[in-house]
């Protein structure tokens, strides 16, 4: 069995099998699935090389773009709703299917690779392998398109890179030393640039390194400081400093490609948008002037600032009372109430750039309309008691004059910076109180006719505070406002720091991600991950009673809970007994247990436990890295239970390592027994359950009934 | 590395016992010092004790003849007695200057009152510090008749400096509290005054001490929780002694009293059992105890720290049901029977069967339920239709009629009397709004997986989706089910199941966002649990002038289900305490501001002619305690670095006690920091206080460590870095002492606080 192509034609089987399995009908359904509806359209987005803005860094999705690119899609379809067909508007999905199908395939060889580098024999690889082969999870998740695919490809090889590394210890420094520590590095970045969850791949490795480095500086190892220094920089080079470098390169081929204005821009600051073609932005921003008519736009709600000539009633419900001043609200519409006139409060030249309306100037605003200056005082706003009334004031009264300054306050600008439509993002400051004009999407009562509110918020800096000038309507000369600036082409498009665009980016990824707390149908806590409590329903089809629903498999699942329990208990027990003075488990094998099941198990904890601080809505494919990590742990807790031996050395021995004498994991017939018995259980359970993995045949309510094992899975179509 | 070889002594004694190290790769250092020398009663836990607890007994001396002698005699009692002093002035000087009420005396003052005229009122917090609030009025001669509105001016029946001064003598009490913890710490003369000064001299510790408010004991408690745990260590050498029962009791009543004041005393709670767990470990180890005493060191930290504490939380709750015996504000938040007792309540005397044409109010059985309510809002999600909730206050909007079917005939006023049983198909018509109870398949806002319930219709528009079918659970005074005839009021224990969908009306805290006022989300459920005392709901209220009224009896309600069932609703409204996105709270601030100072809260109105008062905290003390905190993580690394390459920089035992002082002091600091970090409610600087006794601990230690136990500084640098460090101390708190005391006229003319530009003061 342990013959080198015994175990070369056992991984080979696998990784077959694991084709098979993973590609079986892979054009079933030729509709959209679940998530599809995002990344499928991400891809086309490359393809289109049209900007798009997403949570999760670009690797996986540029690899699906380049997979919908090879097998010629032309990124024609817009991916919006689950259900849509593929074949009716002839997208060539199943190529851009196979390709995370191929991934996943890929990941069965390298966990059978993992437990037979880590010493564990033939039989217990083939068993940890088939936990992740057979499972429905898996296996749904990697046959669409979708990121997780590679996402846990990628965990699965940095791991795969740092034991291979970790074997060539007693060879420090070697050439094949530092290519897999460097591959270890660069699988990291790869599953960091999928899912923002390598970071936790990350923290595993790291943990591993560091009681690594630890052991290296105890005395006794008789190494001197400076040679454990030079271990700390060589791993510092290569897990941090290339991986960061390879993480940039992403991003850096995500801009090169996205070169054209799209879904993505308003996200991005005005600096970044202005870097895309087309862009709004590039083709409409012109500087202001004084005396020219405007209309403003709230950046985030998109309302202009408007007034009519009702007034405030004097008397709110709750018995607040009001300035009875003008109206001033905000409203969605075009409307010539939307108008707007820049006064100037200092003296101008006849003409030239004086004219120009720049960072931080005083200026006043009348309403064209009703002839009236926009004013903000110490009133509480019909629906904030907290925040201040805006109103307006008739132009020939002069005796509120300081009440109607307000100054443009530009963001990020340097001062003299002149203020532009579109791109000019302003806030703007009430002189004589400080307060920022302000709106939220609550409406105001009848009497406004539910417009939006416009107030003062006292917190001048607040961020959606923010105000974009969305069109100049006429200057006070009414010229044809496109011959002013002197050029009526499209301006070319400009250049930004490649580091600006990535760290901000970076940081609208991780803000967006944190806000992700939308309530969801399916989505669900981490407590009921591991014990399979809930699925999530990826698709329907009504007519033939088919659907797609995720779900783990019920044997597979709940044997990875119990391994890991079982490994806590005899890591308790071992513990307790210790302290007790009692030595139970013979010293090689609670190496084994303790480093090379202990690292299994610190990836699983890494990979699941951080969730529960996640306030974000979250799923159960979540899981399927941990639970990568605990087919990894079953493997060993299985190992430590059937057999008394392992196989030593796993280390490769350098020139002057001292040996104890090889041995061999022995593991008798009834192992086999147990082990057969057990993959033809996993493998039913995957048949029973597959309806639901792919989707065919359909069933019906009875047949639903049989295969709900739960009464928590929310499967359709289910009888009465 | 030559330098390394000579500097590493002892290397061979530690050898001999970490034969075994080689496998476990990352031991810590402590481990290996516990398995060479088996801790207990060795020399070197003595070493460490403070003066006076080494357990050399003094010989008794001759009663005192002169003062000097009794002064010296009694040396060590001078220092605390002088600190208590100095506390009394800086926590009573003009504390009733400021005559309105100020800050959060809005609440606690009048949940104080509610005690003296006995009225039940619902709060989130324990009840404990607010029934010593009530006790502070009972002494002083406060009548409870004060509404306590915010800014309002005291009127001259209420004796609140009186008050204030009580509940301040709490805050005074953290000095000596703080000056022995230090002792027990086993800190040197000087370290310990450093640290009396800096609670001493603390501006936000004393400002929050000086009004109505729960910090004051909140805060005593905690330190007096921390005392008892240093107290109890200096007496595990003489395990099961007097002493030691004494101080283990002592921190289990203790922390008893702070979990009653704010459950923020959760954490401290958690410090204790995590001494706990480590020192059960550490006595594991000890092959030679035998395993009985093991298992009685066992039983005595469950009974003094989890059974004590248990029977204190629950006596401050049993105290707070016998006072408040009349009908108030809180009613609603209790179970129907709860209500049925306090006095001035009238439910014993609603009608007792339910009829066709009945008004009643529906009151959710789960632990902290509500009343059936709905009002004219909208659902903005979903159908859109009006919103149906759970509400905990009595309210018009909580009517709802029994009416017949659509198919039925029309409720007739006059006609024969129908009682409702078990089974019946009704409708259930909003009295207010005149819709009916109506449910579709249509997901409910926050339980997606549950149909939403909403009020539909009007007294003639209305379908098939309106039905719902009376099911019966049993009656807590007739029995089974069987027994029960007609549904009676207040015991009838009902479930509502919608007619058409089958699924069952539910609220089970969950909590609706800003456009349903916070309040409970009500859902019907498809999974038919019949054991879900979320689908369970009783008559409440009940009227029909046709029917007698009930006779007055009194219904019992066991203390226990009480208890548990205010404790749910407790929980309940904290966790609807999530911070708003659409509301700027001025006064809030996040937790990542705290520990750098860079936030204050105006405690009231800030008017030229008010008297002003600013929490913030001494900005020495607090920069030099996160100072502290993050100094000691990098010591601690260095230190463990040297010892991974055998240098010795500890005398036997001195690195257990440097570690467990530093534990007290970090894992304190963290426990009641991090969790603020982690939950999702709004957090106020305030917040911050009970951690900031940990990271003066923490400067304390890591000055005595240090500096002021070091052998290689001279005495000369030891008293100018004690001089120098009290002095500033002082001098800020001195710089400061108007925002503590009170500012009068304008802000603008006391110039110079402001010495963080985020700071609001001016």
């Amino acid at each position: 069995m342990e013959k080198p192509t015994n175990v070369y034609a056992t991984g080979f089987i696998l990784g077959a099998l694991a084709f098979a399995v993973r590609l079986y009908k892979i054009s079933n359904p030729d509709e959209v699935v679940f998530d599809e509806v995002h990344f499928g359209k991400f891809a086309a987005y490359y393809i289109l090389r049209e900007y798009y803005f997403d949570v999760h860094p670009p690797l996986a999705k540029l690899l699906l773009g380049a997979a919908g690119w090879f097998v010629g899609f032309d990124g024609q379809f817009d991916f919006e709703n689950i259900g849509d067909s593929y074949t009716e508007h002839h997208v060539p999905y199943i190529g851009m299917r196979v390709f995370p199908a191929v991934l996943g395939s890929l990941t069965i060889p390298l966990v059978f690779a993992i437990m037979r580098e880590c010493g564990y024999p033939t039989l217990i690889a083939a068993f940890s392998a088939s936990l992740v082969l057979f499972d429905n999870g898996h296996v749904t998740q990697v046959r669409l398109i979708l990121l997780d695919a590679a996402l846990v490809f990628f965990m699965t090889m940095s791991l795969y890179s740092y034991v291979r590394f970790r074997k060539l210890r007693y060879w420090e420094f070697t050439f094949e030393w530092w290519a897999w520590m460097i591959a270890t590095g660069v699988s990291l970045a790869c599953t960091l640039g999928c899912k923002m969850v390598g970071l936790l791949t990350f923290a595993t490795i790291g943990t591993a390194v560091l009681v690594d480095l630890w052991n290296l500086l105890d005395i006794r190892k008789g190494l001197s400081l400076e040679h454990v220094a030079k271990h700390f920089f060589a791993r510092a080079l290569g897990l941090i400093v290339v991986p960061f470098f390879v993480y940039l390169s992403f991003f850096w081929i995500h801009f090169k490609i996205l070169t054209h204005s799209g879904t993505g821009d308003s996200f991005m600051s005005p600096a970044f948008q202005e870097t895309l073609q087309n862009n709004e932005m590039l083709l409409n921003s012109q500087e202001i002037r004084y005396y020219d008519t405007v209309t403003m736009r709230h950046k985030d709600s998109k309302v202009f600032l408007h007034s009519h000539p009702d007034r405030y009633p004097l008397r709110y419900d709750d018995g607040r009372i009001s300035s009875q001043g003008q109206q001033v609200t905000g409203y969605p519409f075009n409307d010539t109430n939307n108008h707007w006139q820049i006064v100037p409060t200092k003296s101008l030249p006849p003409t030239g750039r004086g004219r120009v309306v720049r960072h931080k100037d005083v200026v006043q605003l009348l309403h064209i309309n009703t002839d009236s200056y926009l004013l903000t005082h110490d009133v509480a706003s019909p629906l904030m008691p907290t925040n201040q009334e805006f109103t307006t004031w008739a132009v020939n009264d002069t005796t509120r004059y300081d009440d109607t300054l307000f100054e443009i306050n530009i963001i990020e600008a340097h001062d003299g910076e002149p203020w532009k439509t579109k791109s000019g993002h302003f806030r703007l400051v009430h002189v004589p109180t400080r307060v920022s004009m302000w709106t939220h999407s609550e409406a105001l009562p009848d009497w406004a006719f539910k417009q939006q509110e416009i107030n003062g918020n006292k917190n001048a800096q607040e961020r959606t505070a923010t105000w974009f000038v969305d069109e100049i309507i006429n200057d006070e000369t009414g010229a044809d406002l496109r011959n002013r600036t002197g050029t009526v082409e499209p301006k070319p498009v400009k250049q930004l720091n490649f580091f600006r665009k990535f760290f901000e980016l970076q940081m609208l990824m991780l803000q967006h991600n944190a806000g992700l707390t939308a309530s969801h149908p399916y989505a669900s806590g981490p407590i009921n991950w591991p014990f399979l409590i809930s699925g999530i329903s990826f698709w329907t089809h009504n007519d033939t009673q088919r659907q797609i629903y995720m779900i783990g498999n019920v044997v597979g699942w709940w044997t990875c809970v119990m391994a890991l329990s079982i490994y806590v208990g005899i890591i308790s027990a071992d513990l307790l007994a210790r302290r007790r003075g009692v030595y139970p488990i013979p010293e090689p094998l609670r190496n084994r247990l303790w480093n090379s099941t202990g690292l299994f198990f610190a990836a699983w904890a890494y990979h699941y436990f951080p969730f529960f601080l996640m306030s974000r809505q979250l799923f159960l494919h979540h899981y399927l890295p941990a639970h990568l990590a605990s087919a990894l742990v079953a493997g060993g807790v299985f190992n430590f239970i059937v057999s008394e031996t392992i196989n030593y050395p796993i280390s490769i021995p350098g020139p002057n390592t001292r040996l104890r004498p090889r041995t061999h994991a022995e593991l008798g017939v009834r192992s086999f027994i147990a082990v057969g018995v057990f993959v033809a259980t996993l493998i039913a359970m995957f048949l029973y359950l597959s309806p639901l993995t792919y989707g065919t045949p359909g069933l019906d309510g009875d047949q639903v009934n049989r295969r709900r094992l739960l009464s928590t899975w929310t499967l359709h179509f289910a009888g009465k | 590395m030559a330098e390394e070889s000579t500097r590493r002594r002892n290397v061979s004694s530690t050898f001999a016992g970490s034969k075994k190290e080689e496998d476990f790769g990352y031991r810590d250092a402590n481990g290996v010092q516990d398995d060479v020398d088996g801790k207990g009663l060795s020399a070197k836990h003595v070493k460490f004790l403070p003066r006076g607890q080494q357990h050399v007994r003094r010989r008794a001396l001759p009663p005192p003849s002169t003062l000097t002698e009794f002064i010296q005699q009694n040396w060590e009692w001078i220092p605390p007695i002088i600190y208590t002093l100095l506390a009394a002035f800086t926590r009573f000087y003009q504390i009733g200057k400021a005559n309105v009420v100020v800050w959060d005396e809005a609440h606690f003052g009048k949940f104080g009152g509610h005690y003296l005229k006995r009225e039940f009122y619902f709060d989130v917090h324990p009840p404990l510090g607010k029934m010593l609030v009530g006790l502070a009025g009972l002494l002083s001669g406060y009548d409870g008749s004060f509404e306590f509105k915010s800014g309002e001016v005291y009127p001259d029946h209420v004796p609140y400096t009186a008050m204030r001064v009580i509940l301040a003598s709490f805050g005074a009490g953290m000095v000596p509290v703080g000056w022995f913890t230090a002792i027990e710490l086993g800190f040197s003369q000087r370290a310990c005054h450093l640290v009396a000064l800096m609670v001493l001299f603390d501006c936000a510790w004393a400002t929050i001490s000086r009004f109505i408010l729960l910090d004051s004991m909140l805060l005593f408690f905690t330190f007096t929780t921390v005392y008892g745990l240093t107290k109890f260590h200096n007496q595990q050498w003489r395990s099961f002694s007097i002493d030691w029962w004494f101080w283990l009791a002592f921190t289990g009543v203790s922390i008893g009293c702070v979990i009653s004041v704010k459950w923020v005393g959760f954490f401290v709670t958690a410090l204790v059992g995590l001494y706990t767990i480590e020192d059960l470990w550490d006595k594991f180890g000890e092959l030679q105890m035998p395993v009985r005493v093991y298992l009685r060191h066992w039983a005595a930290r469950a009974l003094c720290l989890i059974v004590l504490p248990i029977l204190v939380y629950m006596a401050s709750f049993k105290i707070h049901f016998l006072i408040l015996n009349h009908s108030g504000p809180g009613d609603a938040q209790m179970s129907s029977l709860f209500q049925a007792n306090l006095r001035g309540n009238d439910f014993a005397q609603n009608p007792l069967e339910v009829a066709y044409g009945s008004k009643l109010t529906l009151k959710n059985m789960g632990w902290g339920g509500g009343l059936l309510h709905s009002h004219a809002h909208q659902y903005p999600t979903g159908s859109q239709q009006q919103q149906v909730t759970c509400y905990h206050y009595k309210d018009d909007n909580n009517n709802f009629l029994v009416m017949p079917r659509w198919d039925e005939n029309d409720y007739d006023p006059n006609g024969d009397l129908r009682f409702l049983e078990d089974g019946d198909i009704i409708r259930l018509v909003h009295h207010a709004t005149g819709r009916n109870l109506h449910s579709h398949p249509v997901a409910a806002p926050i339980t997606r997986l549950n149909n939403e319930v909403s009020c539909y219709g009007n007294a003639t528009i209305g379908d098939y989706q309106d039905y719902w079918v009376v099911e019966v659970v049993d009656d807590l005074h007739l029995g089974s089910k069987g027994n029960v005839h007609h549904i009676h009021s207040l015991t009838t224990r009902l479930r509502f199941r919608h007619n058409a969908q089958g699924c069952y009306l539910r609220a089970a805290n969950a909590i609706l966002p800003q456009w349903g006022w916070k309040q409970v989300e009500v859902s019907c459920v498809k999974e038919n649990n019949p054991k879900d005392a979320h689908t369970y709901w009783n008559v409440e209220s009940h009227w029909n002038d046709r029917l007698p009224r009930g006779e007055v009896k009194l219904y019992r309600s066991p203390f226990l289900r009480d208890f548990w069932h205010l404790n749910v609703a407790m929980m309940t409204s904290n966790n609807a305490l999530i911070p708003d996105p659409d509301k700027e709270d001025i006064l809030a601030s996040t937790p990542y501001q705290w520990p750098w100072l860079s936030v204050g809260l105006r405690m009231c109105g800030w008017g030229d002619q008010q008297i002003k008062y600013y929490l913030l905290g001494n900005p020495l003390v607090w920069w030099s305690g996160t100072a502290s905190l993050i100094l000691s993580l990098m010591a601690l690394g260095i230190y463990l670095l040297r010892m991974q390459r055998r240098y010795n920089d500890f005398e036997p035992g001195q690195f257990d006690h440097v570690m467990y002082v530093g534990k007290v002091a970090f894992v304190g600091w963290f426990l009641h920091y991090l969790p603020f970090l982690i939950m999702g409610r709004v957090t106020y600087i305030h917040h911050y206080l009970p951690a900031l006794w940990f990271s003066v601990i923490m400067t304390g230690h890591l000055l005595d460590h240090f500096v002021f136990k070091s052998k290689r500084l001279s005495e000369r640098t030891k008293w100018t870095v004690f001089i120098f460090c009290a002095l500033a101390v002082i001098e800020t708190f001195l710089w400061f002492r108007g925002i503590t005391f009170g500012i009068e006229g304008p802000i603008k003319d006391h110039k110079g606080l402001l010495w963080r530009k985020s700071w609001n003061i001016y």
